[in-house]
């Protein structure tokens, strides 16, 4: 819960602001479209968001077969309130959005990336499925999966190519192979701390985010105890990511509160806020505050962070509002 | 370190302090309604505090460029550091307005740095571009850390590990590829996040000096004698560079590319490095020779 003591805060704090985070996806849960509990297990989640996983079987019409269950996945894992995006591959990207796009679905995730061609050829082909299937113009998101060293190596061509990009996910242990390294952490250090804040950097340069999970958990994808879990989060938050692909449902609701301001932290910004308008209105430019100093920038950060937690508090809610509804 | 020009205390003091660089602050450190009395006490803030013998930057505020820059650009100024710089564009605005008031002022074009300061992701990504948008020259320069790029990032600051990896060495990647002296870059654990603590900054000049980097800045006058004399080249180093020199050139004239010295091996690159040191102390050298000669002037002409 958030503190009821809230200061005044404008929807727009300065000139060009977007929204930090672009938005609150901090879970994200891999469900397969096959899974006959599909729904229930998606309602049960309380993920920000179910990212759907399809598989092409010999001998069928795959995008016949997509193109009849797609719909009917989308109503069935929204229930809950979450968003609902679909995995497609990079190689064959156009004809799988044919048969996967529908209205409902948030967005698209595409792994095996090796160029910002691809995504633009993949904005175009939605610039088009939109129109055909009565969906809002620009409204199906682009995410990208992080599995290949050309996807690192030209994230920013990749991220700047269509302003549908929303965000980078990076799977760790195929990127480690694609990279020829262990996918056994034996390490006392992070070896993609470098990539990581390289691929943060560049996804925040356009607006957009990272999701993903700090070593050697993000490796491992383990489902650990409760404290190891809490710890990797806090890690990643402090990293730069918004959110992570929950490998286990056991992770999601540590996702859900760990990648957003916490409770005491929004107290804190509060009581910086207070304290530094009191001090512009006695003309000072700066105000001390436990020994650290809080002046203009200090001061807008608490601003867009308090921001960023009320968001991250109503999608709690709606979310929470979303299993109170008879439909479900 | 940067100072406040609307505060006597700080200006009056600077001299004093033994810092290299004073820079007069029209940004953060100033309130928005004392920021137009800040801008005309600029030209007598130059004076003052570099009567210890210290450089003079001045960090104009990025939205009111065409109010700050004419109170700004003066002799005796050696650099001009525009904040929140994203795009080669506005960087290119910025080097144009100096060059119009060094031209008016009659002071040698292009001779005035112009320092963009890079505080977000889109300023790291575009940070090649910016620095080769212009002619106008830089000796040193660093960044991609700070209030303002974790605040970017959507991170909480001074965790216990390097939040700004690729930022700050993209940054200093871009300066090496440019010929231009990196600053900063290295990580230091600062969980406290404290600004006042020496040791912290005894910690900061230790690992910056072991990366080759040669400058730093502070928010503290704590930090200015620690970071001068941790950044300076030691005495052991002096002395062990000497003895590489030496022994390289006697290697060499006896027909030796590499050899050996007090059991570590001493090719052409211990040989460089050796000389980087020695310029890098007489320069140091310099510097302290030229800010004692300005105190004792000063303290002479105030009968201390």
């Amino acid at each position: 819960m958030m503190p009821a003591n809230l200061p005044e805060i404008p929807d727009q704090i300065f000139v060009g602001e977007m929204p930090m985070p672009k938005c609150i996806r901090r879970s994200v849960y891999v469900l397969s479209m096959d899974d006959p509990r599909l729904g229930d297990k998606a309602y049960a989640s309380w993920a920000d968001a179910i990212l759907l996983d399809w598989g092409k079987q010999p001998g069928h019409d795959w995008q016949a077969d997509l193109k009849s269950r797609m719909p009917v996945a989308i109503g069935a894992v929204v229930k809950g309130g979450a968003e609902v995006f679909v995995r497609i591959n990079a190689a064959s990207a156009l004809a799988e959005l044919d048969a996967a796009v529908f209205s409902g679905l948030t967005g698209v995730v595409v792994k095996g990336v090796t160029s910002a061609q691809e995504i633009a050829n993949i904005a175009q082909r939605l610039d088009t499925l939109e129109v055909t299937r009565g969906i809002a113009k620009g409204a199906t998101a682009i995410d990208i999966e992080v599995d290949t060293a050309a996807a690192v190596w030209l994230s920013l061509d990749i991220a700047r190519a269509s302003e549908r990009l929303g965000c980078f996910l990076l799977n760790e242990p195929v990127l480690c192979t694609a990279l020829g390294m262990q996918t056994t952490p034996m390490l006392e250090f992070d070896p993609l701390e470098y990539i990581k804040s390289q691929l943060i950097t560049v996804a925040v340069s356009v607006g957009g985010m990272v999701l993903g999970m700090s070593y050697p958990l993000g490796l491992t994808e383990e489902n650990a105890a409760e404290d190891v879990v809490k710890a990797a989060i806090k890690r990643a938050r402090d990293t730069g990511f918004k959110g992570a692909v929950c490998p286990h449902p056991a992770w999601i609701k540590h996702c859900n509160d760990g990648f957003r301001p916490t409770e005491k932290e929004a107290e804190t910004y509060i009581k910086m806020i207070e304290l530094f308008a009191d001090g512009i209105k006695r003309g000072m430019a700066s105000v001390p505050m436990d020994g650290k100093m809080i002046d203009v920038p200090v001061d807008l950060r608490a601003k867009l962070y308090l921001k960023w937690a009320l968001r991250a508090q109503a999608r709690d809610d709606a979310k929470a509002k979303a299993h109170q509804s008879p439909a479900a | 370190m940067f100072v406040t020009p609307t505060n006597p205390r700080f200006i009056d003091n600077a001299w004093k302090r033994g810092g290299d660089v004073y820079i007069l602050d029209i940004e953060d450190s100033i309130a928005p309604a004392e920021k137009e009395r800040c801008r005309t006490l600029i030209r007598e803030s130059i004076d003052k505090a570099s009567k210890g013998g210290a450089s003079i930057y001045v960090r104009v505020n990025k939205p009111f460029v065409d109010a700050d820059l004419p109170y700004a650009v003066w002799p005796g100024v050696a650099r001009i550091m525009l904040p929140k710089t994203e795009s080669a564009q506005e960087y290119q605005r910025v080097h144009e307005i100096i060059s119009q008031l060094e031209k008016e002022r009659g002071l040698t074009p292009g001779d005035i740095e112009l320092y963009p300061m890079i505080e977000s992701a889109l300023g790291a990504v575009n940070i090649y571009e910016i620095l080769t948008s212009t002619p106008r020259k830089l000796g040193s320069f660093g960044g991609g850390t700070g209030y303002d790029m974790a605040m970017n990032l959507g991170i909480e600051m001074f965790a216990a590990f390097d939040q700004y990896a690729w930022p700050a060495g993209n940054i200093a990647l871009a300066c090496m590829a440019l010929d231009i002296e990196p600053t900063g870059g290295v990580f230091v654990p600062n969980e406290s996040g404290r600004v006042d603590q020496g040791d912290q900054a005894a910690k900061q000049a230790a690992a910056l000096h072991a990366a080759g980097v040669h400058h730093a800045s502070a928010l503290h006058p704590n930090f200015i004698e620690p970071l001068v004399k941790g950044l300076s080249a030691s005495a052991e180093e002096i002395a062990w560079a000497n003895k590489v020199i030496t022994a390289y050139e006697k290697f060499i004239d006896e027909g030796e590319a590499v050899s050996e010295l007090d059991g570590k091996v001493i090719d052409q690159y211990e040989y460089d490095l050796a000389q980087r040191t020695l310029a890098w102390a007489a320069a140091c050298a310099a510097k302290d020779a030229y800010k004692a000669q300005a105190l004792a002037r000063t303290r002479a002409a105030a009968g201390d």
